[in-house]
């Protein structure tokens, strides 16, 4: 009689397995990093963006500052009011970091006091961080990473989201268009003297504005590598026994 | 006793299943079959000028049926978006007034028995046409400037009337240089329609010029200083070809490529390179290619054949196969002409002269295998006229034979034994400029009218030439052409061009 039941009981509980409903968000306001809007909802540039690169070296020298943005988003829908949020460096180890007010306008700067803000109505901001053209950038790079900190608007969101960095110089530096991919098929390994040595015999800038615009085309990809082959070929050919070599001592190549 | 009832419980359960309502149709009958005829399989239609006006014939065997019914169009040969249908009646009776550009397109339509629920869709191509898009083209030069005429062929290949000059009447300019070599191509990039699609284009080079029309138009695309990304310093256009998914544009010797299986702009790349050394080279003007094959070429500086990819910075080296007599690389010839003999399997044949002692000339049968050539050869005699021949002309997949012109001479090689035979002699006066084996033939009813299969020869004299159309019969030239085309200036190139000629009508050669 006890299996009877058992399995009575077994059938009775198969009526549970009914479809869950959905949940809406009912947590606090959060915020946290993203992709741009156009790519927010695409799962591979979850990720994207989220360490840039920028040098001041195209700029004329009269320039002093420029602007890296990132974007950020709140979690938890829109408000009728504007949100302030918060930003803090993170300091990283064994790195050369930012220094505030030499590198960067630091967030906490009295002009910046309205620009971190998700404006009523909106749940996406995008993010200014204004670089300072220090003397110390000709010399190498400094590296500035930024994290969301809680305040009386917003929490933290997903962890992995909650940072940003720039790494910035006023030296020639690679563009994050010539990415493992780029470089694999079409500009081989970065190096600076390569770098120097494509904007010369070009005359293009190979930043990242120039790079992104040759991605659009592999047609116009294909013209380029065999152009910077073809004049590299013929620079090895008039310096017989010193071919170009890069800061590293390695012998400039492109795939 | 306790076993008993639990396998009682368990088989009731199980017998439970049993008690499912059997909802099934036992109901059979015949399939509902909707015929529809008096649509055509194809139309040709002139945009802004045609209607397509059809009253089809719609019956079924359901006797309560009660159709709907449902007109689109959509564009064929689209690449790189998917074609949109726009729903153009939903009447029975058709009557619409064709404002679609000139090129291929699809005719939709479909019955709806409201009654069943069934549907019949049919189809019909649409080649919506300008007086552009069908005729021969001559494109020829005078005084040092090259230009085309159009031959229009309404109603069958024999041509009725001549519009002369439509590349300068259109574009406003002729091009530099001597006439010398056509290349169509259905699958050219360009955005004359506003977005960058398949463009039905017609390459029109003369030795020191070059321009790709829209053949819908006329209209110039590219002229040779907006052909490629960086515009060569030398204006010496060689060949045109396909092969291996690209077009390849050789000038100035240099071959220059456009890998046509990604998304780009027609525009031709830089250089490429002989080898890793930037070794100079010269290539010939002559060719092989075939869509589907490695093109070759001949590397005049070395006396080498190269092969080459579309994405490729360096040419392909070319190796000897087996049993070759020549080699392929280095082999101190002067290459005299080259052409397609056949696309399956294929072969070239090419008429080599050696550099060291010009009295000895070659004829060769190039059999590629990958990027290995097979090189048989035949030494001409001092006493064969081939040894003389100024134009060259392959008869393509027929017959085995090579035409070519000695003074006012057309004769032929026979390919398989050497044997020369003398085929037409050509009036006192003129001068045999052209030599070309063009074939247009398939299987369209509409198109019956317009299949050929001709020996085009040109002349100049006067000033002005002559295209004769010649049949052949097992490689003879027929007495007198089926017709003879005549302008002003000297013949470098003819084409027919029709609606359904594509990229892979003509082969690629000279």
């Amino acid at each position: 009689m006890k299996q009877i039941l058992t399995v009575a009981m077994l059938t009775a509980l198969l009526a549970a397995c009914k479809k869950d409903q959905y949940y809406l968000y009912n947590d606090i306001a959060r915020i946290q990093f993203g992709p741009t809007p156009d790519r927010i909802y695409t799962a591979s540039f979850e990720m994207a963006d989220t360490v840039k690169p920028f040098t001041f070296y195209y700029e004329p020298a009269a320039i002093t500052q420029d602007t890296v943005f990132f974007d950020i988003y709140a979690i938890g829908g829109v408000s009728s009011s504007d949100r302030p949020f918060t930003l803090e460096q993170v300091t990283l180890q064994g790195e050369q970091n930012a220094v505030p007010g030499t590198h960067y306008k630091a967030f906490s700067d009295a002009s910046l006091k309205d620009v971190y803000v998700i404006k009523a109505g909106q749940v996406h901001a995008s993010v200014p961080v204004i670089l300072l053209r220090d003397t110390s950038l000709k010399k190498g790079n400094v590296k500035l990473q930024i994290q969301v900190k809680a305040n009386d608007q917003f929490q933290p969101g997903e962890i992995k989201k909650l940072w940003r960095r720039v790494d910035f110089t006023d030296m020639l530096s690679q563009p994050a268009a010539w990415n493992t991919s780029a470089g694999l098929y079409y500009w081989g390994k970065y190096s600076q003297v390569k770098h120097s040595f494509m904007i010369s015999q070009t005359g293009e800038k190979w930043d990242q504005e120039f790079l992104t615009f040759v991605n659009t085309d592999y047609a116009l990809l294909t013209f380029w590598r065999l152009k910077l082959k073809t004049v590299l070929t013929d620079y090895n050919n008039a310096h017989p026994g010193a071919p170009l070599t890069d800061e590293t001592g390695e012998t400039v190549v492109f795939p | 006793m306790k076993l008993k009832y639990q396998i009682l419980a368990t088989c009731c359960v199980l017998l439970m299943a049993s008690c499912y309502k059997d909802k099934g149709n036992y109901i059979y009958k015949v399939p509902e079959d909707i015929t529809i005829s008096g649509v055509e399989t194809s139309y040709d239609k002139v945009s802004l000028v045609d209607k397509i006006s059809i009253d089809p014939k719609v019956n079924s065997t359901d006797p309560d049926a009660k159709f709907s019914y449902w007109w689109g169009i959509y564009e064929t040969n689209v690449q790189g978006s998917a074609p949109k249908v726009d729903t153009i009646g939903r009447a029975k009776t058709l009557d619409y007034l064709v404002t679609q550009p000139a090129k291929g397109w699809v005719l939709v339509f479909g019955a709806k028995n409201e009654h069943t629920g069934f549907s019949k869709i049919i189809t019909a191509n649409v080649n919506v046409v300008t007086q552009f898009t069908r005729g021969w083209y001559i494109m020829k030069s005078d005084g040092g400037k090259t230009d085309v005429d159009l031959f229009l062929t309404p109603s069958g290949i024999a041509p009725q009337s001549r519009l002369e000059n439509v590349f300068s009447l259109v574009n406003g300019k002729k091009l530099d240089g001597e006439a010398s070599l056509f290349g169509f191509y259905s699958n050219y990039k360009s955005n004359v329609t506003g977005a960058y699609a398949n463009t039905r284009a017609l390459f029109i080079l003369s030795d020191k010029d070059a321009s790709v029309v829209n053949i819908n138009t006329f209209k110039e695309i590219h002229g040779i200083n907006d052909l490629f990304y960086e515009t060569p310093s030398a204006k010496k256009p060689g060949s045109i070809s396909e092969s291996s998914q690209a077009n390849y544009f050789v000038n100035d010797g240099h071959l220059h490529s456009v890998y046509s299986m990604s998304a780009n702009v027609g525009l031709f790349g830089g250089k490429q390179l002989r080898d890793d050394n930037n070794s100079p080279y010269s290539l010939s003007k002559y060719f092989m290619a075939y869509p589907f094959e490695n093109p070759f070429f001949f590397d005049e500086t070395s006396s080498s054949f190269v092969s080459a990819t579309g994405t490729g910075s360096v040419l392909s080296a070319v190796t000897d196969a087996p049993e070759t007599e020549m080699p392929a690389n280095r082999n101190n010839k002067e290459l005299l002409f080259m052409g397609l003999k056949s696309t399956y399997p294929y072969v070239g044949i090419a008429l080599f002269r050696d550099k060291t002692d010009p009295s000895l000339k070659i004829i060769s049968t190039i059999s590629p295998s990958n990027y290995a050539v097979k090189i048989v050869n035949d030494t001409l005699a001092s006493t064969d006229k081939l040894n003389k021949a100024e134009r060259f002309g392959l008869i393509i997949e027929d017959e085995n034979i090579l035409y070519f012109s000695v003074g006012q001479e057309i004769w032929s090689w026979n390919l398989s034994n050497g044997v020369e035979q003398l085929q037409y002699t050509v009036p006192a006066g003129e001068k045999i400029t052209f030599i070309r084996h063009r074939k247009y033939t398939g299987s369209n009813a509409t198109e019956q009218p317009f299949y050929y299969n001709y020996m085009l020869i040109g002349t100049t004299s006067g000033g002005s030439y002559k295209v004769r159309a010649f049949r052949k019969t097992s490689g003879n030239l027929a007495t007198t052409p089926d017709f003879t085309m005549e302008g002003k200036g000297s013949v470098g190139d003819v084409i027919y061009i029709a609606p359904p000629v594509s990229n892979y009508t003509y082969p690629n050669s000279y």
